[in-house]
């Protein structure tokens, strides 16, 4: 149905602020579903305003279907957003409300009807549709602006944050029903979450937005298991990745960490060799991370205690602080029956297999 | 105790209801006497009813004309306050441009000038333009003096529409105009009664600026109207009241049509 090329797109509200968007560049590819993902303020939404034509472009291009569109009207790109707060008209139906961007485009009244009808079924909205929106549950609501983008049949759909408004239960459903609709429609969508879970499992790729930049953009799991810099390896996983500040030491080809007064050896495919006294990040996930008793075999391990512990039933996360730095803090993942208590004695057991290594600028360091 | 409750509080309702209602069903009875009973017992009830009074300063008293000015002066100039107030509220409430607060401040500050400074001012412009001593004259000085409160009641109301709304609109293939026309006005619907209803009876009691800007008989409207019962030396107090009475009903009228939207406009905050 349509790509979208963001070249270098910047936007910048306040000359003496940095921008909100920063040099934005990005190709979504035909019937994908490109997650932007980030923490608040990061321009995520301000990059989406700006492809719906709803913020000018400061600097830089945008595209659909090869064709620019900096200049076009957001009323003529042919592009349907779902708002975070609905954005129903108050003052019309249900009906009226999903009919409004169809009566615009001239459609013919009963291709309007059926339209419209078609949708309310699908959505499960035809009970509905002779009331107003304040007579509607938030479910129901989110179902309608849904069914006010799908109904248009539009080239490229945006979501800013479209499940925040709703409780737990119902964000889990209705993100389900997102996925259906992209594999239903097969169209191109956009979708602008910060919950980095929404982003997981629904995005095709993701793009992961931090200061108004891009930071990396890849497949969901390769962006989890592959971060390019400390912010996207922090950002990413729940809880995120454990980053530990180390230096370079003596011997091993360059691959001796020295980390709170103990070492490391990583494997070549983790690391490239290094200078000693290089100083840089060391990461790992909690799930590669393991609680052994003190004094049992723990092979590449660092001597810790145990902070706090949260049994989550399946599993338990255990946060520790390292015997010899206790500024420096570590979780793990850990079997729900592993039974540490707060303020024991262990080894932190690591798979280095799945380690990471990050410079001092906080970029990933990898063998070439 | 609670029916001491209850009773304590008919009583007082009850004594509200004597106080604000008194004046009104004392003129709707004296409307219906003549003069001389009038003047022989105040508070009498009317026997025997006098109806014909009314049909009396309706076609003898030029009544007929006067509420034909009035209607047609206050009804344009209600209509043409609402859309150009509605569009200028839309405007300051909406779009963030340079001197947006300045031209808000400018446009409201008017309202702490009391009218009587205005009023030579006004009389030198209208005579100028050749307005002086006619409807339209007064329709366009009614609308200047019932502008500023208009945008102000107007554009708080809009400025509580989450921009989302407009956004929305926009993204369903609306222009600016059409969203003005199709989302803004009618959610604004109970706040644009609001100021209907209260530039209406405003206008329509008016008397200051007609009495200086108007003085042909043809063009007179019901408060001046009134004021031609009292003369220098005596006043026509039955008259005076069936005129009151005949001016009043439009604006009870309006009042009964739009009350229900004017209550849902003021309790609008409660609304999501």
């Amino acid at each position: 149905m349509a790509t979208v090329t963001l070249q270098d797109l910047t936007k910048v509200y306040d000359r003496s602020a940095p921008p909100a968007a920063d040099r934005v560049s990005l190709d979504i590819g035909d019937e994908e579903l490109m997650v932007l993902l980030g923490p608040s303020g990061c321009g995520k939404t301000t990059t989406l305003r700006m492809i719906a034509g709803l913020e000018s472009i400061t600097s830089g291009s945008l595209s659909i279907d090869e064709q620019v569109m900096n200049q076009v009207p957001a009323k003529d790109r042919d592009i349907a957003m779902v708002f975070q707060s609905y954005a129903l008209y108050p003052h019309m139906t249900v009906k009226d409300n999903l009919a409004f961007g169809l009566r615009r485009r001239a459609v013919p009244r009963a291709e309007i009807e059926r339209r419209v009808k078609e949708i309310a079924e699908t959505l499960e909205l035809s009970p509905l549709l002779g009331r107003r929106p304040h007579a509607l549950s938030g479910g129901q609501r989110q179902r309608v602006a849904l069914g006010r983008a799908i109904v248009r049949d539009p080239k490229v759909f945006l979501f800013d944050e479209p499940l925040s408004n709703l409780d737990a239960a119902l964000r889990v459903s209705t993100r389900g029903e997102i996925a259906a609709l992209h594999r239903r429609l097969g169209a191109t969508m956009i979708y602008v979450t910060h919950d980095q879970v929404e982003a997981m499992t629904l995005g095709t790729r993701i793009c992961i937005m931090s200061g108004g930049r891009v930071m990396q953009v890849g497949a969901p799991l390769e962006v989890y298991h592959a971060p390019v810099n400390t912010f996207v390896a922090g950002f990413l996983g729940n809880p995120p990745m454990n980053l530990i500040p180390a230096r370079v030491a003596e011997g091993d080809g360059g691959r001796r960490l020295a980390v709170a007064g103990e070492s490391l050896v990583l494997p070549p495919a983790r690391m490239p060799a290094l200078g000693p006294e290089t100083a840089l990040t060391f990461g790992i996930r909690p799930e590669h991370v393991t609680l052994r008793r003190d004094g049992a075999e723990a092979g590449a391990s660092l001597a810790a205690e145990v902070l706090q512990t949260e049994a989550l039933g399946a599993e338990t996360i255990v946060l520790a602080a390292l015997r010899e730095d206790r500024a420096a803090k570590v979780m793990a993942r850990v079997a729900g029956d592993a039974g540490f208590r707060v303020g024991e004695s262990c080894r932190l057991q690591f798979d280095l297999a799945a380690a990471h290594v990050f410079g001092a600028e906080g970029d990933v360091l990898r063998p070439r | 105790m609670d029916v001491l409750k209850k009773s304590i509080l008919l009583l007082l309702l009850s004594g509200y209801t004597l106080f604000a209602a008194g004046p009104f069903v004392w003129a709707a009875m004296m409307s219906l006497r003549t003069t001389t009973e009038i003047h022989y017992d105040h508070f009498g009830f009317p026997d025997p009813i006098h109806w014909e009074k009314y049909p009396e300063a309706w076609f003898n008293s030029n009544y007929a004309i006067y509420f034909t000015n009035s209607t047609q002066v206050v009804l344009a100039a209600v209509i043409i306050v609402t859309l150009i107030g509605a569009m200028a509220a839309h405007c300051l409430a909406r779009y963030r441009f340079k001197l947006n607060r300045l031209v808000y401040f400018v446009l409201f500050s008017t309202i702490i000038f009391p009218p009587q400074i205005t009023i030579i001012s006004l009389f030198q412009i209208l005579v100028q333009y050749g307005l002086y001593n006619s409807k339209l004259g007064l329709t366009l000085v009614y609308v200047a003096i019932q502008l500023p409160l208009t945008v102000y009641i107007l554009e708080s109301f809009f400025a509580r529409i989450p921009s989302d709304l407009f956004d929305a609109a926009r993204m369903d293939g609306y222009s600016d105009w059409q969203i003005f026309w199709k989302v803004s006005l009618p959610i604004a619907v109970p706040a644009v009664a609001t100021t209907v209803i209260l530039n209406f009876i405003l206008l329509w009691n008016e008397f200051l600026f007609a009495v200086v800007l108007i003085t042909d008989e043809v063009n007179r409207t019901l408060p001046l109207g009134i004021q031609r019962f009292i003369g220098d030396t005596q006043e026509d107090i039955g008259m005076i009241a069936t005129g009151l009475m005949i001016a009043i009903i439009p604006v009870i009228v309006v009042y009964a049509f739009f009350s229900e939207k004017l209550i849902q406009g003021m309790t609008a905050g409660a609304v999501k």
